[in-house]
C-alpha cells in the first residue's frame, strides 16, 4: 500500500481483526494510543481519576462503536476525535457546574491542590524558583479559564500535546484553517489574560 | 508581506505550523520591522511562560490502574452491530443515501414516539397529577426499526423509534422524584448531575432505599466529591446501621482519595464498641503510606474507650 506507513497497515489489520470481536487485536490497538490519550485527559482536567474516567470512556466507546469505522481517517485520528469531545464535555460541565475537585490534606488536616504540589525536579531548581513555577502555574491556570472549551482544548493539544493543527482541526471535526483561528484567539486571550495578572 | 499579516500569523510560526516560504519571509520581514520583531520576542516569551506550567505526568501505576480497569470493562462490553450502529451515528444512514439513488429519489418516514427505557417508562406512568410535566424539545432517532420498499422501488418507508427529553418537577417527599433522584446518583455519567442527587437525597437518609443509595454511591462512585457527599449523608447512620458502618469502613481501608479517607476516620470516631474498626485503625496507624491518615489513627485510637 503506496504511501501508508507501516503502522498504519497494522491499524488496519488490528481494526479489521477487532471488528470481529477479537478483544485481544482491540487491546493491542489501545497500548498503541493510551498513554497519549491518559496524557492529554489528564492534563485537561488535572485530576487522575477524571482522567481515567475519560480513559475508560474513550476506549469504551471506540470499542462498542468500531464496527462504525470506514478507514476514511487513521485511527489515532479517530480515537482523538472520541477523547476530545469527552474532554470537551468535561470542561463544558465544569464552566456550567462548580465540581469539587477531589481534596487531599496535608499531615495539618489543611486543604491544598494536587497540582500545587508537582516539584520541579530539573536540575539547577531551587525552593525559590519553585515558589515561583507554583505561582506562575496558578496564574496559568487562572488564565487557561478565560478561555472556551474549544480554545483550550486546541491550545493544550498544541502547546502541551505537540498536535499539528491539522490533526487537531480532524479531532475536532473542523478544518485547519478553523483550529488556526482558534490558535490564535486562544493565545491572545491568554496573553491578555497574563498580562492583566502581573 | 505586512504587519497585520505577520501579527496574525506569528503563532503559527513559532509553533511550526507556517509553511517554509511563509516561514522565511516573516523571518525577513521581523528582521526590518521593529515592532514586528518586538512582537515576536514578546510571543516567545509568552510561550516560554506557557511552558513553565506544571504538567502532570502518566505514572506507572496510573497506567497499569487504567488499562486493568479498562480490560475488566471491555469483559461485559458488547460490540454495536448492524442497525444499533445508528444510534452512534444516526446520520450514517443518510451520508449512505447519497450515494443510493433508490433511497434518494423519494423517502417516506412514519415516525412514533418511544420511551428510554423500561424502568423510566415503569415509573413515569404513574407519576401522579401534583408532579408537573413538561415537553420542550424535540425528539432525536434513537433507532431504525423497520424499511420497506414500495413498489416501483423509488418510494421508501421507514419506521424509526425517537426519544423524547421530558422535565418534571416535584416534591423531595415524592417517592417517584426520589426514584429519579437514585437513578441519577447511579447512572448519570454527569459526576454534576450525580452530585445534585446525592445532595437531594442527603434529606432523606432514614428511608432505606435512600441510604441504600447512598452507600452505593459511597462505595463505586468515580468522582470523590461525590463520594464525599454520600459520607456526609450516612454519617448519621454509623452507629445503628451496620451496612453504613461496614461502607464507611471500606471507604477508610480502600478508597483512593485521602479526603474521603479522612472523613471516614472522623465518621468512625463516634464506633466506640466496633473490634472491626479497632483493628483497621489499629494497622492504619502502622502501615498507612499516608502521614495524615496514620497520624488520625493514632489519635482516634489513643481517644476511643476500649470494646466494652
Amino acid at each position: 500500500m503506496i504511501g501508508q506507513s507501516p503502522s498504519r497497515i497494522n491499524d488496519a489489520e488490528l481494526i479489521r481483526a477487532a471488528q470481529k470481536g477479537d478483544r485481544a487485536a482491540f487491546e493491542q490497538l489501545v497500548r498503541q494510543y493510551d498513554q497519549a490519550v491518559l496524557r492529554l485527559a489528564l492534563q485537561l482536567t488535572g485530576t487522575e481519576q477524571d482522567a481515567r474516567d475519560i480513559y475508560q470512556d474513550a476506549f469504551l466507546k471506540a470499542y462498542r462503536n468500531i464496527g462504525n469505522f470506514r478507514f476514511e481517517c487513521s485511527f489515532y485520528t479517530w480515537i482523538y476525535r472520541i477523547v476530545t469531545n469527552l474532554c470537551l464535555d468535561h470542561l463544558r460541565r465544569k464552566q456550567v457546574r462548580k465540581e469539587d475537585a477531589p481534596v487531599a490534606f496535608d499531615e495539618h488536616g489543611q486543604e491544598y491542590s494536587i497540582i500545587d504540589q508537582v516539584s520541579d525536579n530539573r536540575p539547577g531548581a531551587s525552593p525559590e524558583r519553585d515558589l515561583m513555577r507554583r505561582e506562575l502555574g496558578a496564574r496559568i491556570a487562572k488564565a487557561l479559564t478565560k478561555l472556551t472549551p474549544r480554545e483550550r482544548m486546541v491550545f493544550e493539544m498544541k502547546h502541551y500535546q505537540g498536535l499539528k493543527l491539522r490533526t487537531i482541526g480532524e479531532a475536532l471535526n473542523t478544518t485547519e484553517e478553523t483550529a488556526k483561528n482558534t490558535l490564535f484567539r486562544a493565545t491572545q486571550k491568554l496573553r491578555a489574560a497574563l498580562a492583566d495578572m502581573r | 508581506m505586512n504587519c497585520d499579516w505577520v501579527r496574525e500569523n506569528i503563532a503559527l510560526y513559532l509553533y511550526n505550523e507556517l509553511a517554509d516560504d511563509a516561514r522565511h519571509e516573516l523571518e525577513q520581514h521581523a528582521a526590518r520591522c521593529g515592532h514586528c520583531a518586538a512582537e515576536l520576542a514578546e510571543m516567545r516569551r509568552f510561550q516560554e511562560q506557557m511552558s513553565l506550567r506544571p504538567m502532570l505526568e502518566v505514572t506507572p501505576n496510573l497506567l497499569a490502574a487504567s488499562r486493568m480497569q479498562l480490560q475488566e470493562a471491555l469483559e461485559s462490553t458488547e460490540q454495536v452491530r448492524g442497525w444499533q450502529s445508528l444510534f452512534f451515528d444516526p446520520w450514517a444512514w443518510l451520508r449512505q443515501a447519497r450515494f443510493s439513488p433508490a433511497l434518494a429519489a423519494v423517502i417516506f418516514i412514519a415516525g412514533f414516539g418511544g420511551g428510554i427505557g423500561a424502568t423510566y417508562r415503569a415509573m413515569m406512568n404513574h407519576i401522579p397529577s401534583n408532579i408537573v410535566q413538561e415537553q420542550h424539545q424535540e425528539a432525536s432517532i434513537s433507532g431504525i426499526r423497520n424499511i420497506i420498499t414500495k413498489p416501483g422501488g423509488k418510494e421508501v418507508q421507514i419506521e424509526l423509534e425517537k426519544t423524547l427529553p421530558e422535565q418534571v418537577q416535584g416534591s423531595i417527599d415524592d417517592p417517584n422524584i426520589q426514584n429519579l433522584l437514585m437513578l441519577a446518583a447511579r447512572s448519570n455519567i454527569n459526576s454534576g448531575v450525580r452530585m445534585d442527587s446525592v445532595d437531594l437525597l442527603k434529606q432523606k437518609p432514614d428511608d432505606g432505599r435512600i441510604r441504600e443509595s447512598l452507600i452505593f454511591s459511597l462505595r463505586y462512585d468515580s468522582n470523590p466529591g461525590v463520594r464525599l457527599k454520600a459520607l456526609e449523608a450516612l454519617n448519621g447512620y454509623v452507629k445503628q446501621d451496620i451496612r453504613v458502618r461496614n461502607a464507611v469502613l471500606e471507604a477508610l481501608l480502600n478508597d483512593n482519595n485521602p479526603g474521603v479517607r479522612t472523613g471516614a476516620i472522623k465518621a468512625l470516631e463516634q464506633v466506640r464498641a466496633d473490634s472491626s474498626v479497632r483493628q483497621a485503625l489499629q494497622e492504619l496507624a502502622k502501615e498507612d503510606p499516608n502521614e495524615f491518615i496514620r497520624t488520625e489513627s493514632k489519635r482516634v485510637l489513643a481517644s476511643c474507650p476500649e470494646i466494652d
